[in-house]
């Protein structure tokens, strides 16, 4: 019984002692944090979510729950997060373009400036690819030369955004071009290896085809070469003023207080040293892993949507709107 | 291709102990369900997905497909012991297994409905085996163009074949299809029906759907039932010497087995006719060309095996088109496009090439849960024989619970929530007025597949229909589409001007 007394007036004392310190120092985090992700489970944001969830509730002391908010190619989960007054313990982990391209391609309820981006991780590898053994062969110059002759070439586009790129890139050099729509790289794949389209976006289905050469890179749409792909040319290179980097970002709203995120940060730094997220990140999903500061991140964001602004503008609006 | 090693090497995952503990679970949940009266593969199928989150995408559909196989043989038991089928197909087991079991031998008849079921599946899915890969080699050269036409093609033939009035399996396909069409449009990316959600940016979540139309409301169904009829008794089994089953009897119905599971085969094969077909159709012909025909439907051990064989192998069957060509031919089939795709697998011949170590092991996971099947079957006889006796009072509020769990799991709060309340109180019409399930949902699923191909034939085609002279086979199927609703069409219209002829003769 005194034991049982004893040990009451302890905790108890220690639980009073833990709220005063959250009181003056703040020890973020005190309590569970919520990863969310904006795509339904079992897809490669998922996979890696997951292990960079129990990477960083290692890192926290705290767990780190992974919910899933699909739709909207991910706007629903920041459309609630922009709404979310948690003080960082929400935060979402997602793509670069829901939130540079999203609120220019549809109504969004969230900008930019709703939400700081902690940190990015993760380095897209997005790209125009094309079949094996085409009249053009593997080279963009050569493409666009064979396109300029034959008018109607085909070309299968999985998302708005590279959408408009091609067709910037059409009005630029003057070419016709089908363009037919896909979705993901399932949808792309057996149209470029069948031969029935000429050329495609791919997200990232072509780093798995990089061994056996049956989906050359003519385009790296990431801001420099691709890893797997050193021979293609980016799209600055090709003479095309476009920066359309994807970046794996975590991201919490606009109010969250400076000594969170700065904490948030050096736990996902830590993570991207991790050979387990390295592992599943370069392995599995094969994507280069890099840590990119809150500032340089938020930076090229900017740049991104500025440049996409005037994009549109150029093209006098967005593709498939009469 | 793949080499012989490869498939030795997928054989031996799928004889992992880990995999098979996984497809023994499912077997064994699915003979659970479908010794269940109120339980159907559906539903199970159904809010089994969730659960399946976090397993690897070869195991979650290797517990799926264990589950529905498991269902199938689990059915019987209820119908020879309660003369209540525990799936729709088994009611054609009831005919001749009820009255065996009363006449003092239910664990004969058990025997018999199980070692049917076993032999049929496990033919059925050698039968998957040899004809989905050749199968899935050709289609693999199939375009956009192909297959727009094949889509076009199965949807009229299951809206046709489900059974039903013609009409009312294009109503349902109708529906099937404007729900399939909700969300951005592939081409100009403008919102579709989706009234202001973003939720339904990227259409309508398979998920709540499928739970919705196929477990809850079969829940709201099967409340309706109970308040009507309670109690039904159920046949003990005894210990008797007499009541088991001897070698030569198994013997003497091995010929109706083999030519039932021929039968189950083919009618699985063929899109939308669906497990109660075959089973029917083997009862009948195991009767007509028996020497004895009069003792059919008193208990011939002949009746039940035929029954229970073509039943189970019409799931392996089904399977054929699915893997092989990416359409789903049945309801189970049509969950499990949807338990790939959540699993970032797009199911169909691409499978062949870019995953063909999951297919095989897959293959050789079905092979494994018939042997299972056969294992739960013999030594949990008795087990399931008590699991009949569980009451509608508790599997409901049961299944109604783990409905709404497996929505949260999903994360889609309170809109999944809606959505799936909405979806029940459409499937609970849908049912009570008899619109066919199986062309719902397989519109559902197909219609973002056929849009998308659809479009990108006429955008290919730069809109000239002449290029189907240079596609022998899509041309094929736009004809057999044509001839097929003219057939159905023509033969609708006589049923229905016969009936105007015999009211107004009355």
């Amino acid at each position: 019984m005194k034991m049982k007394l004893l040990g009451t007036a302890i905790l108890s004392s220690a639980m009073a002692f833990g709220a005063a310190g959250m009181a003056q120092a703040d020890d973020f985090p005190t309590k569970p944090v919520t990863m969310v992700i904006g795509w339904g489970a079992g897809g490669s944001t998922d996979i890696q979510g997951r292990v960079l969830a129990d990477i960083l509730s290692e890192e926290l002391g705290q767990p780190v729950n992974v919910v899933n908010q699909p739709g909207a190619g991910g706007g629903v989960a920041l459309a609630r997060l922009a709404n979310s007054r948690d003080e960082g313990y929400t935060f979402v982990f997602g793509t670069s373009m829901t939130i540079t391209f999203g609120p220019l391609s549809s109504e969004t309820t969230y900008e930019l400036d709703d939400f700081r981006y902690v940190a990015g991780v993760t380095l897209g590898q997005s790209a125009i690819v094309t079949g094996e053994d085409r009249p053009f062969g593997d080279s963009w110059e050569e493409l666009v030369e064979y396109a300029r002759e034959n008018p109607g070439m085909s070309y299968a586009t999985q998302t708005a955004l590279d959408r408009m790129i091609i067709e910037y890139i059409a009005q630029q050099e003057g070419l016709e071009l089908r363009i037919v729509p896909t979705s993901g790289g399932a949808g792309m794949a057996p149209l470029i290896l069948s031969g029935d389209v000429d050329f495609a976006y791919s997200g990232g289905t072509h780093s798995g085809y990089a061994e056996t050469g049956e989906m050359p890179v003519l385009l790296s749409l990431a801001e420099d070469r691709l890893v797997a792909f050193p021979d293609a040319p980016t799209l600055p290179e090709a003479g095309y003023d476009i920066n359309a980097a994807e970046i794996r970002v975590a991201m919490v709203p606009k109010n969250t207080p400076d000594a969170h995120v700065e904490r948030l940060a050096e736990a996902l730094e830590a993570a991207t040293q991790d050979p387990r997220f390295i592992e599943i990140t370069e392995e599995r999903i094969l994507m280069p892993v890099t840590y990119i500061a809150e500032d340089e991140v938020t930076q090229t964001l900017r740049d991104q949507v500025e440049g996409y602004q005037a994009l549109i503008e150029e093209l006098g609006g967005l593709p498939g709107e009469e | 291709m793949i080499g012989f090693d490869a498939i030795l090497s997928s054989f031996a995952a799928a004889l992992h102990y880990e995999s098979i503990a996984i497809i023994l679970g499912g077997v064994l949940l699915g003979y659970i369900v479908g010794v269940i009266p109120g339980l159907n593969r559906a539903v199970a199928i159904a809010i089994a997905i969730p659960l399946t989150f976090y397993m690897s995408a070869y195991a979650a559909i290797a517990f799926l497909i264990g589950l529905s196989k498991g269902t199938a043989a689990g059915s019987a038991v209820s119908a020879i012991l309660l003369n209540a089928p525990g799936e729709p197909s088994s009611a054609a087991t009831c005919l001749d297994g009820f009255p065996m079991a009363r006449a003092g031998k239910p664990r004969k008849a058990l025997k018999v409905g199980l070692l049917a079921s076993v032999v049929g599946d496990l033919l059925a899915t050698l039968l998957l085996i040899a004809v989905a890969i050749p199968f899935a080699s050709v289609a693999l050269k199939f375009g956009p163009y192909e297959l727009a036409a094949i889509l076009i093609f199965a949807l009229v033939f299951i809206a046709g074949m489900a059974g039903g009035s013609f009409l009312k399996g294009l109503a349902a396909g109708g529906m099937g299809v404007i729900l399939g069409t909700v969300g951005l449009d592939p081409e100009t990316g403008a919102a579709r029906l989706t009234f202001g959600y973003a939720e339904l940016m990227e259409g309508v979540p398979i998920l709540p759907l499928v739970i919705g139309t196929l477990a809850l409301a079969e829940m709201f169904v099967q409340l309706d039932e109970y308040r009507r009829n309670k109690g039904a008794s159920v046949i003990k089994l005894s210990h008797d010497k007499a009541d088991d089953l001897s070698f030569k009897e198994f013997k003497a119905t091995l010929p109706t087995v083999f030519k039932s599971t021929g039968i189950g085969a083919f009618v699985g094969a063929l899109p939308g006719l669906g497990p109660s077909v075959g089973a029917f159709m083997a009862y009948g012909l195991a009767k007509r060309s028996a020497k004895d025909p009069d003792s059919f439907g008193k208990g011939n051990p002949n009746g039940i095996a035929a029954a229970e064989a073509a039943d189970n192998a019409v799931i392996p069957a089904s399977y054929i088109p699915l893997f092989g060509l990416g359409i789903p031919g049945s309801v189970s089939a049509a969950l499990l496009v949807g338990a790939f795709m959540i699993h970032g697998i797009q199911v169909g011949p691409l499978m062949l090439r870019d995953h063909p170590e999951m297919l095989f092991t897959l293959f050789s996971g079905m092979i494994v849960a018939s042997l299972l099947m056969l294992a739960v079957g013999w030594y949990g006889l008795r087990i399931f024989a008590k699991v009949t006796s569980v009451p509608p009072h508790i599997v409901i509020p049961v299944v109604i619970f783990l409905c709404l769990a497996g929505i949260q799991v999903q994360g889609y709060g309170t809109f999944g929530l809606v959505t799936v309340f909405a979806f029940a109180i459409f499937g609970y019409f849908l049912k009570k007025f008899d619109y066919s399930f199986v062309t719902f949902l397989v519109a559902f699923i197909v219609t973002p597949m056929l849009e998308m191909n659809l479009r990108q034939a006429v955008i290919l085609s730069g809109g000239d229909i002449a290029i189907l002279l240079n596609r022998p086979i899509a041309l094929a199927f736009v004809v057999f589409t044509a001839l097929m609703a003219l057939h159905l069409g023509w033969s609708g219209y006589r049923q229905w001007r016969q009936k105007r002829l015999k009211a107004s003769g009355n």
